[in-house]
């Protein structure tokens, strides 16, 4: 199946490569004109993509070229941040991010995020996983106990920590921490996931484990996960986008990315020869 | 599997263990000696304070027994009438005292102070930390390290003269008549006094501790990990949220020996109250606006005078009352490393880059 990425309409001889296959799929994520800088510095220069709702979307690109900024700016996380400014529309789930109105914590929900480095809260294993469906107040305490278990299960870390759930999480490995911030977010049951690098601290066969539970979530869940590695672009991803210098350069099915780059930046980096 | 072959080889040849970890080498290594010196040093010197003082305090320990610790009077007894001699210790007539009174003074009023300061201090860290443009933090984080260095003997002047008339004549009163008879709000109630007396005392010295544990509270906010905090944003909670729960318990362990040096700070403190409390010997106060006195300032306002016992009796006994204070302060401090493990044990990431 090809799912459209980009849509065309507003593509005016824009130097930038956007495929047009066609499609009817619900997009999740519609960004136009995105502008996003930090006082004077421009980061993210007129951007515009569409997600389809149900896919595994990867953002790669050169170091600098704004991937973390662009994903921290789906959820808002940026706000906080000096110097911070956005223009243009992000359309996720049928709402404005951008704008003033939205429920910032309902949309954070919905939107969860795991970082490049575990970052596990002070509190104990299960309390970690608790943590966001204690702040909503999705469950009563009766639950916890299931939600615990499933959440761990879910992300294999189950038989390593379940005669441990009240010890601190900073006694576990990295990739095991790892792992539990991504039950944390499964928890809460969001409906996209914004991954920066997820894997980079995991080794390969946990690197796989999480791969496989990707593609199990599939479907309930929209990834969008930045990604140095070219080749878990290309094993995990239906859809592939290129950033480069703050714009997004090419975006399109994973495999005619890799295989049949059109820009000349793509093709470079694409070969290992940018970046 | 390279590693793990390594780590097999290791294991199978202990002999060749041994190589990795040039122990024996470090042991006496001129650092080592050093640092083990420069440790010892802090202990020596506590010893030996101690010694000094009980040395000096061990006649009045002999003559005032254990009656020292739960007895409220306070009588240095007839200096000019001759000394007289009882367990072998020369002392002026019908001299007797009870400490009691000191000791509570001293704890009550430290801890009314760490009730106040406490949480103003995490408040106004909080804030200084998260809440304030940088240019602006800059200046308050000085002016908090400006308050610190206010010598004691100005808050006390400040106390007595201002603060403490104000105090008695607009505020108090009004507390007073509003005070329900219940609990402890019932020591609310009741005669006013004008302005010296254990509720003073202890806002002053709350005041006096309130820059030592917000500006530790301040720097250890600083030092969280914006990594760990940001992923609590992530997950949809609030800013009270994340401050509560991942802020907070990270700094929890450094906020209680900062709190520990603010209490000690007060025990001690010894010219503020003095100037504030009224110094009253003998008695305890009977509602929280009640004149009083702690072990530092009795020390204080009662060494001219005990220094004219010619027997030694009455210097010696403020001896024994310095040595108290000491293990007062001392037994705080052990309770508080006491939490601080039992605190850091259950979240902590101690010993643990993150
Ligand atoms: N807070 C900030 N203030 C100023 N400039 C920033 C800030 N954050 C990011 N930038 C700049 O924005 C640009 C994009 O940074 P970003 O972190 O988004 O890149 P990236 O694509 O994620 O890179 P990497 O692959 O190395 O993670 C960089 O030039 C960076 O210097
Ligand atoms: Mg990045």
């Amino acid at each position: 199946m090809k799912d459209l990425v980009i849509d065309r309409e507003e593509d005016p001889g824009n130097k930038t490569s956007q495929r047009t296959d066609v499609s009817t799929s619900r997009t999740i994520l519609n960004v136009r004109h995105l502008d996003i800088g930090f006082g004077d510095k421009h980061v993210i220069q007129d951007v515009n993509l569409a997600m389809p709702t149900g896919s595994i979307v990867s953002l790669i690109g050169p170091t600098g070229s704004g991937k973390t900024t662009f994903l921290r700016s789906v959820n808002r996380l940026n706000d906080k941040v000096s110097g911070f400014w956005t223009k243009g529309s992000i359309n996720l789930l049928d709402q404005e991010v951008l704008s003033k109105e939205i429920d910032l914590l309902e949309l954070r929900r919905q939107v969860g995020m795991l970082f490049q480095r575990p970052n596990p809260f002070p509190m104990s294993i299960k309390d970690n996983v608790l943590a966001g469906i204690k702040a909503h107040k999705m469950a009563p305490r009766a639950a916890y106990k299931e939600i615990v278990q499933d959440a761990l299960e879910k992300v294999g870390l189950w038989k390593a920590v379940y005669d441990r759930l009240d010890d601190s999480p900073f006694r576990l490995s990295g990739g095991q921490q790892q792992l539990l911030c991504l039950a944390r977010s499964l928890a809460v049951q969001p409906k996209v996931l914004l991954l920066d690098e997820p894997t980079s601290a995991l080794d390969p066969i946990s690197v796989e484990a999480v791969e496989n539970l990707f593609s199990k979530l599939v479907p309930e869940i929209t990834f969008i996960v930045v990604t140095h590695s070219l080749a878990q672009a290309k094993r995990i991803s239906d859809y592939t986008m290129f950033f480069f210098d703050g714009k997004l350069m090419e975006s399109g099915v994973t495999s005619e990315i890799f295989e049949n780059p059109q820009m000349p930046e793509t093709q470079f980096y694409i070969s290992g020869r940018i970046g | 599997m390279a590693t793990s072959v390594v780590e097999d080889a290791l294991a199978n040849s202990p002999d060749d263990h041994g190589k990795f970890i040039p122990a024996k080498l470090g042991r006496w290594s001129p650092i080592t000696v050093i640092s083990a010196l420069s440790t010892c040093v802090p202990l020596l010197v506590l010893i030996g304070i101690l010694t000094i003082l009980f040395k000096k305090a061990y006649p009045a320990i002999k003559y005032n027994g254990g009656g020292f610790l739960i007895g409220r009077n306070w009588r240095p007894g007839n200096f000019y009438a001759n000394p007289v001699t009882t367990n072998g210790v020369q002392h002026p007539l019908l001299a007797s005292y009870g400490a009691l009174p000191l000791i509570i003074g001293t704890l009550e009023s430290s801890v009314i102070a760490l009730i106040f300061a406490i949480p103003l201090s995490v408040g106004a860290a909080v804030i200084v930390a998260k809440k304030l443009h940088p240019r602006l933090r800059g200046f308050v984080g000085a002016f908090l390290e400006l308050l610190a260095g206010i010598p004691s003997v100005v808050f006390g002047l400040w106390g007595a003269l201002t603060l403490g008339p104000l105090l008695s004549r607009d505020i108090y009163p009004v507390i007073a008549s509003h005070a329900p008879n219940i609990f402890i709000l019932k020591y609310f109630r009741g005669s006013t006094g004008a302005g010296e007396g254990l509720l003073t005392s202890s806002l002053i010295l709350g005041i006096m501790i309130i820059p030592i544990i917000a500006s530790t509270t301040r720097d250890l906010i600083a030092q969280v990990p914006r990594l760990a905090e940001e992923g609590a944003f992530a997950l949809g909670m609030t800013e009270w949220e994340v401050t509560r729960k991942v802020t907070f318990p990270w700094i929890s362990a450094g906020v209680i020996g900062a709190t520990v040096l603010g209490f000690a700070r007060a025990l001690g403190e010894t010219m503020a109250v003095a100037m504030v409390s009224g110094v009253v010997l003998g008695s305890y106060p009977t509602n929280i606006y009640g004149t009083f006195t702690t072990i530092a300032a009795t020390i204080v306002s009662q060494l001219d005078s005990a220094l004219t016992d010619a027997t030694g009796l009455a210097v010696e006994t403020l001896a024994e009352a310095a040595l108290i204070l000491m293990l007062i302060t001392l037994l705080a401090n052990v309770g508080a490393r006491l939490l601080v493990r039992r605190v850091a044990s259950t979240s902590l990431p101690i010993g643990r880059g993150v």
